[in-house]
């Protein structure tokens, strides 16, 4: 299962950010929502392509959930949130809870 | 700028738009998506389901206009790079309420592919069904024609 590590934080932040957990965006599987829907806001909030939309939407499909990014808590309930507003199925879990 | 606009059949879609109201209703402080906000940081918790429902509101507040007077008269709907985000997201929540509170009992399968005998269902589960039909078919009409004017805008 692939995820997006977005930024290139500088040495420093590296350091910061190896202490503390990874969080994971993960999104659920629904009946209700349309896959062309689904990979629209994949493409539209995570900046997915148009392939890598599509592979996590079958990934959600089929497996019931994908992790869509991970990294640092504050952006990670950025994802999160935006994820909600447009009504899909969205939890996070961080590192130390897996 | 693109647009696009459909005439819709008066006599079909009008008891439809009474069930679209009745659902907006109930979802005007409720989350449409079973979200656990568990994990979000608990100060940040109530605001974050606020400001979550106050999108939904809004977006739902933008569908309902798209049924007004002006609908009543020509039947014909408009969208454009202006309402193409927020119908399709009131959509998704509206579908998401419908399926909660009306479509129970139906297969995932049944409510994935749509392929179901409307005559099978009882009211309200039929006309909520046609209600969850055509709102998909609103979806389905935006990303077809204004999938770039969203993913731009």
């Amino acid at each position: 299962m692939s995820t997006h590590e977005q930024g290139s934080p500088s040495p420093a932040g590296a350091t910061a950010t190896a202490l503390e957990p990874r969080w994971h965006v993960i999104v659920l599987n629904d009946p209700v929502n349309l896959m062309s829907y689904v990979v629209l806001v994949f493409k539209k909030v995570l900046g997915f392509s148009e392939t890598e939309a599509r592979r996590h939407m079958l990934e959600v499909h089929e497996q019931g959930r994908s992790v869509v990014w991970s990294g640092a808590r504050e952006r990670a309930e950025h994802y999160a949130f935006a994820l909600q507003q447009w009504h899909l199925t969205v939890t996070l879990e961080s590192d130390e809870a897996r | 700028m693109k647009r696009v606009e459909i005439r819709l059949s008066l006599e079909a879609v009008l008891p439809l738009i009474a069930v679209i109201r009745e659902v907006a209703d109930a979802l005007s402080d409720d989350l449409a998506a079973p979200n656990s906000l568990a994990d979000i940081e608990p100060d940040l918790r109530e605001g974050w389901r606020e400001d979550l429902v106050a999108a939904q509101n809004e977006a739902i507040a933008v569908l309902l206009a798209l049924f007004d007077e002006t609908f009543d008269e020509s039947g014909i709907v408009g969208f454009d790079a202006d309402n193409a985000e927020p119908v399709l997201r009131a959509c998704a929540a509206v579908r998401l309420r419908l399926r909660e509170r009306f479509l129970k009992g139906l297969d995932e399968e049944v409510l994935e592919s749509g392929d179901l005998e409307i005559e099978s269902l009882e009211e309200p589960a039929r006309k909520a069904f046609m209600c969850y039909l055509f709102l998909a078919t609103i979806q389905e009409l935006i990303i077809q024609h204004l999938d770039t004017s969203i993913l731009d805008g």
